[in-house]
């Protein structure tokens, strides 16, 4: 018992829905239907939601909000497709500016057919929601012990916007450490990170579709530079960062020398890279607070 | 029953009791709204469900000002039932709001800072009645023991009826109801995302929760205090205050802040400094000898005066009350 198949709290999103679905889906809270007897609320905030009921097809201007949505919901989530054109684009699939239904951006748990979809219909999904959410826990809940089974792979451009995401994440835990919220990794646009895929390699770390941690390296003659390496606050000490560093040497088979740097108040970071063989040559002061420590790896 | 007893018995009874009142709120509230609305035991299931959801963050020292704001709520309530000062009990409670306040603005995002914002807009506008409670139950009872007071032989609503209106109105500010539910509301009212409580998931939030609930005993207590010497009258009252807080919660919409705090100041100025005015003078009767303030407020009539000055006085401090 973990008490989500009670206590489902639910944010509802119109990627350009027409508003008959969402009248249905407003329907559930009446007295009529009152879905709060199932302990659901309907919150407007996606860290305090469990189900995410999405309405209408995806065009241009939903899918960011969407994913965007989506990444901020805490784990386990589950995510209804209300409707025939948030299953499949219905009508509108073939239009110009129609992506489809909205597992053409996010994975979708649950399909609730309809035109407009039947407001017992709705709630009956959302029934069948709290099963996936229940399984999704259990899942979950095996995380610690399923670190191991990270994958590590090579991260395609489309992966910036998350790859993004991720660093903003992890990036206010060390701007919190240095005391300084103009970092690189903080100041990064989509566009700049999306032309550094031309110049760079990412490995990414995927947990269940998710990335948790990414690495960036840079070649230049017998030397690559290994540099930004992330994991998510969640998954951290769980040595994924160290992999990660692994990971990205083995991207450059003709490199002989490796470099990377941090800054020194940045204990977890230095404490990462000497225990991935790295080792300290020269510092630079930077500001009075922070000195960049730049550390080096010969290939053996 | 000694101090550490009834702390102990607040410690392990208040998240029980909170989450209790907390249900019923949410089925009477239903009710109002003609719907069947969730079980009693909902909040309950909601908080197990949070503690095994996963943490989102955006700072981690986010978190750890929430915990403080859970201690700091459980020592209030520790200090006000093991009978200590009740002026030590409002600087508590006003300093687990602050730690609430800092974990909003700490997460940096745009919500939670306006609802940090209209949380300390909140505290400014409740304060000066709280402490004018606390004032008025010294001036009854001459002590500000939380112990004294409750031993008082006599029922201090009635010598603290504006007081006790005025406790109401901060009430509603307290319990996060409607009208005064700005920074953050418990029902599904959407504006501002969530307020104060955006930027906080799983564990954290469950904390809040839990929290509120030992918040929401420990002022039902104090509604109490205002009955002590009938205990049953008491906790009849405490359940009927609750009760009429969530009658106020459906039937009013949201005020805007302007009105919140004015009213609310406005509330303290009237019944609650009012109260206390005419305590003072009615208290002040046998110090000064009521001749010659009789003898002012009514030059022209003859009358002889020391058995029946003290009642023109009093009735003089009740209209200068009714007109502020």
């Amino acid at each position: 018992m973990s008490g989500f198949s009670k206590s489902p709290w639910i944010i509802h999103y119109d990627a350009s829905s027409c508003n008959g679905c969402d009248i249905e889906v407003l329907a559930c809270l009446t007295p009529i239907f009152d879905v709060e007897r199932l302990g659901v609320v309907n919150t407007g905030n996606p860290k305090h939601a469990d189900i995410f009921l999405v309405t209408g097809a995806v065009n241009e201007q939903s899918k960011d909000v969407i994913r965007n949505i989506y990444n901020q919901m805490p784990e386990p989530k589950v995510v209804v497709a209300v409707g025939i054109c948030a299953a499949s684009g219905g009508i509108f699939r073939e239009c110009y500016n129609i992506s489809g239904g909205v597992d053409s951006v996010i994975p979708v748990d649950v399909y609730v057919p309809g035109c407009a979809a039947r407001p017992e219909a709705i709630v009956d999904g959302v029934v069948q929601a709290l099963g996936v959410l229940e399984q999704k826990h259990q899942e979950m809940k095996a995380v610690p012990q399923n670190t191991d089974q990270t994958l590590y792979l090579r991260a395609e451009k489309s992966d910036a916007p998350e790859i993004l995401g991720l660093q903003k994440t992890a990036g206010h835990c060390e701007a919190e450490i240095y005391n300084d919220e103009n970092l690189p990794a903080l100041q990064q646009t989509l566009e700049e990170l999306q032309n550094d895929f031309d110049r760079a390699i990412y490995i990414k770390a995927v947990i269940n579709d998710k990335i948790i941690g990414s690495v960036r390296g840079q070649a230049s003659g017998e030397t690559a530079y290994v540099s930004g390496v992330v994991v998510h606050p969640y998954y951290q000490r769980h040595d994924i960062g160290r992999q990660l560093v692994e990971e990205i040497e083995k991207a450059f088979p003709n490199a002989k020398r490796f470099e990377a740097f941090t800054g020194r108040p940045n204990a977890r970071a230095l404490h990462l890279l000497g225990r991935a063989g790295y080792q300290e040559f020269t510092t630079e002061p930077f500001t009075p607070a922070i000195t960049w420590v730049y550390l080096q790896k010969e290939r053996q | 029953m000694s101090p550490w007893i009834r702390i102990l018995i607040y410690l392990a009874a208040a998240p029980i009791v909170g989450g209790l009142l907390a249900g019923w709120d949410r089925r009477i509230s239903a009710r109002m709204q003609s719907r069947r609305g969730p079980p009693i035991r909902q909040p309950f299931y909601d908080v197990q469900k949070l503690w095994s959801k996963q943490n989102i963050v955006v700072r981690r020292s986010q978190n750890f000002y929430i915990l403080f704001f859970l201690l700091m709520v459980i020592f209030t309530g520790a200090l006000f039932f093991g009978g200590s000062d009740l002026l030590l009990v409002i600087f508590a409670l006003t300093l687990a709001a602050i730690f609430f306040v800092l974990g909003a603005y700490k997460a940096s995002s745009p919500y939670s800072f306006i609802g940090a914002e209209r949380e300390l807009i909140q505290m400014m506008a409740y304060e000066p009645m709280i402490l004018l409670t606390a004032i008025g139950m010294y001036m009854v009872t001459k002590s500000f023991a939380v112990n004294d007071i409750a031993s008082h032989p006599t029922l201090l609503v009635l010598a603290l009826p504006g007081i006790f209106l005025g406790f109401l109105y901060t009430l509603e500010i307290k319990f996060r109801k409607s009208p005064f539910d700005l920074s953050c509301s418990h029902h599904a009212h959407q504006e501002l995302v969530r307020g104060i409580t955006t930027e906080f998931s799983g564990r954290t939030l469950a904390l809040i929760e839990i929290a509120h609930w030992y918040e929401n005993v420990f002022l039902l207590g104090w509604v109490y205090l205002f009955f002590a010497s009938m205990p049953v009258l008491g906790v009849a009252m405490s359940l009927l205050v609750f009760g009429f807080v969530i009658l106020v919660d459906n039937v009013f919409a949201r005020l805007k802040w302007q009105t919140a705090i004015r009213s609310a100041w406005v509330v303290a100025a009237v019944l609650g400094f009012g109260n206390i005015l005419v305590l003072s003078l009615l208290s002040a009767k046998p110090a000064i000898p009521a001749a010659p303030a009789a003898a002012v407020t009514q030059p022209a009539a003859s009358r002889t005066v020391p058995a029946t000055a003290a009642t023109p006085v009093l009735n003089n401090a009740k209209a200068i009350a009714q007109r502020n």
